[in-house]
């Protein structure tokens, strides 16, 4: 039986409580919320999470040119580690036990130096910032994107190659169906290859809107999840279809994200959950 | 009428010139029967070597478009625009002179373009494509070539993303040489469904392109071949299906195309494998090419 969470970064600038609410509404297990602690605290979000009785799964790090884990700029790389583990300390402030992790900014796609030096500056800041989590009971989840948000790392294999060379319990991998439709050959034999490795999971279909509304089969996806005895969350994280989210979510304009695709999204994988008698 | 099968030069060389037209030989080798090539530097390529080489391998040639930021017919500056249509007017006479039937791509701004706009800043942005497409599509329908407009996903163009909006853009245009070329792999990102998109773009279908989910060869990911392929004989399709993917070395469009990696084993073998699969569906579905009219 899977559990579920919603990302609440598409309800952009609403009352953390409205959102909070809604998903309590309509049955969700746990909030995901983005990590910014320096814009929203911990007790601000603890404060509504407590009224409705609802637990954070996990924090979604925002990657920034100045948040890159690979930048040439050595004082970029350690400001980048020093987020990381101000989401980790977010992350144990609000009950979450994963942080989300990609070594380059958002809609970085080109190497700053050669590939191999960025590679091993990745390892290295996720080694540091992995040991962190895991001194702290949270997990850090390594998310491809794809090829136009980032170079680095795009399929679920090379996440999971980075994941094996930073060798520590403190990190996994994700996966994320939007990007595996873009970049993957065969969404469910990559969650296969990740089995133990899967640490956290994003749901949205091939259009980035809820499962349902794009050609994604997730029967298979769901039964490979259940197969490899996945213990983590499933979170849809579902964003508008444009190259600047943030200026659609800023502008509002995105209602369909709020009621609508909060509460179809868990009803279309609870029932194939049903279908394939998982629940 | 049986439908060509053609390979995109983007998979051989870019950007394509002269002297890459001896490709031809391989090409043709693996069963295409149609090139399509990408103007990408209108002063490295004649219309005369193209004809000649054409005819020495015995290949159809297709005529497509690259449209970086100074190729932009819906910018804000009219310069800009100026540009963009000449550069499509020259686009146009290769077409003429190589009997393309039409010139391809996505026409309407420069590729890589992805901003928020207001709705009125998008509505001018659109006017401009229009206005600039109908002065376009004039020049072309008088040398008998149409225009077919292709739809790109969102990280590729913030204008027109479906078949919808394609449609949409053609009717604004509302003249009878401008339809759409359709891209399984922007397809496979901003479509519900493809068969519904193709139905509701029918009329407008002039070219087709097919590249797999990751661009990657076709037949080894996750497009849903069966489907696109069905539809289109729903809907008695009859034109060229062009194989198209991307050397990482592209520059005219390198931003947009965004292929950090290679997705095949080799480019050779991207188009051979995908020769071999593409015809095999197009066998399989489109009643024109059946065996033994099956």
């Amino acid at each position: 039986m899977l559990k579920y969470a919603y990302n609440m970064l598409v309800y952009g600038t609403e009352p953390i409580e409205a959102g909070i609410a809604r998903l309590a509404k309509f049955g969700y297990d746990f909030a995901e919320i983005v990590g910014e602690p320096d814009q929203i605290t911990a007790a601000q979000y603890n404060e509504a999470l407590s009224k409705y009785n609802l637990p954070v799964s996990s924090i979604v790090s925002i990657y920034t040119p100045e948040r890159d884990l690979v930048s040439s700029n050595a004082a970029i790389r350690a400001n980048t580690v020093t987020y990381i583990k101000g989401n980790i300390d977010f992350a144990v402030a609000v009950g979450a036990k994963i942080v989300t992790l990609t070594p380059t900014a958002c809609m970085k796609i080109k190497a700053e130096v050669n590939i191999d030096q960025e590679w091993a500056w990745a390892v290295e800041g996720a080694r540091e910032a992995a040991h962190y989590a895991h001194d702290h009971g949270v997990r850090l989840a390594l998310e491809p994107w794809n090829r136009y948000e980032t170079y680095l790392v795009n399929r679920l294999e090379q996440s999971i190659q980075m994941v094996d060379e930073v060798d520590s319990p403190g990190i996994g991998v994700m996966a994320d169906t939007f990007h595996m439709s873009i970049e993957d050959k065969d969404i469910p034999a990559a969650i296969r290859k990740a089995g133990n490795r899967l640490a956290h999971v994003h749901l949205a279909d091939s259009n980035r809107a809820a499962p349902g509304e794009g050609f994604l089969d997730f029967t298979p996806i769901v039964q490979a999840i259940a197969d490899i005895n996945y213990q983590g969350v499933c979170s849809f994280e579902l964003l508008p279809a444009a190259g600047d989210i943030w200026g659609v979510l800023a502008g509002g304009k995105a209602p369909e994200f709020l009621d609508p695709y909060t509460e179809s999204s868990i009803k279309y994988i609870k029932n194939i959950e049903k279908s394939l008698g998982l629940i | 009428m049986k439908n060509k099968i053609g390979l995109s030069t983007f998979v051989l060389a870019s950007p394509f010139s002269d002297n890459d037209l001896s490709l031809m030989g391989k090409v043709k080798s693996m069963g295409y029967e149609v090139l399509e090539i990408c103007i990408e530097d209108p002063s490295i390529l004649t219309s005369d070597a193209m004809n000649v080489a054409a005819k020495n391998y015995g290949l159809d040639i297709s005529i497509c478009g690259a449209f970086g930021p100074d190729r932009d017919i819906s910018h804000e500056d009219p310069t800009i625009r100026a540009q963009g249509i000449a550069y499509l007017n020259t686009c146009i006479d290769f077409a003429a002179e190589v009997g393309s039937p039409f010139v391809s791509g996505p026409m309407y701004s420069a590729t890589g373009k992805t901003r928020l706009l207001s709705p009125a800043e998008r509505k001018q942005q659109f006017d401009w494509a229009v206005e600039s497409i109908v002065i376009v599509a004039t020049y072309a329908q008088a040398k008998g070539v149409k225009l077919a407009i292709e739809p790109l996903n969102r990280f590729e163009t913030d204008l027109i993303n479906t078949l919808e909006q394609g449609v949409a853009l053609c009717r604004a245009v509302s003249l009878d040489n401008v339809g759409l070329l359709i891209d399984t792999f922007h397809m496979h990102i901003e479509e519900k469904s493809l068969s519904e998109s193709i139905r509701l773009a029918a009329p407008y279908i002039f070219h087709v392109q097919v590249s797999e989910n990751d661009r990657g060869t076709p037949g080894k990911g996750q497009v849903h071949w069966d489907e696109f392929f069905a539809t289109l004989n729903e809907i008695n399709y009859e034109g060229m299906i062009v194989v198209e993917s991307f050397l990482p070395t592209v520059k005219e469009i390198a931003r947009a195309v965004s292929l950090w990696r290679s997705v095949a084993p080799s480019m050779d073998a991207l188009a051979s494998d995908g020769f071999e699969f593409i015809n095999s569906k197009v066998v399989q579905h489109l009643k024109e090419n059946k065996i033994n009219g099956a």
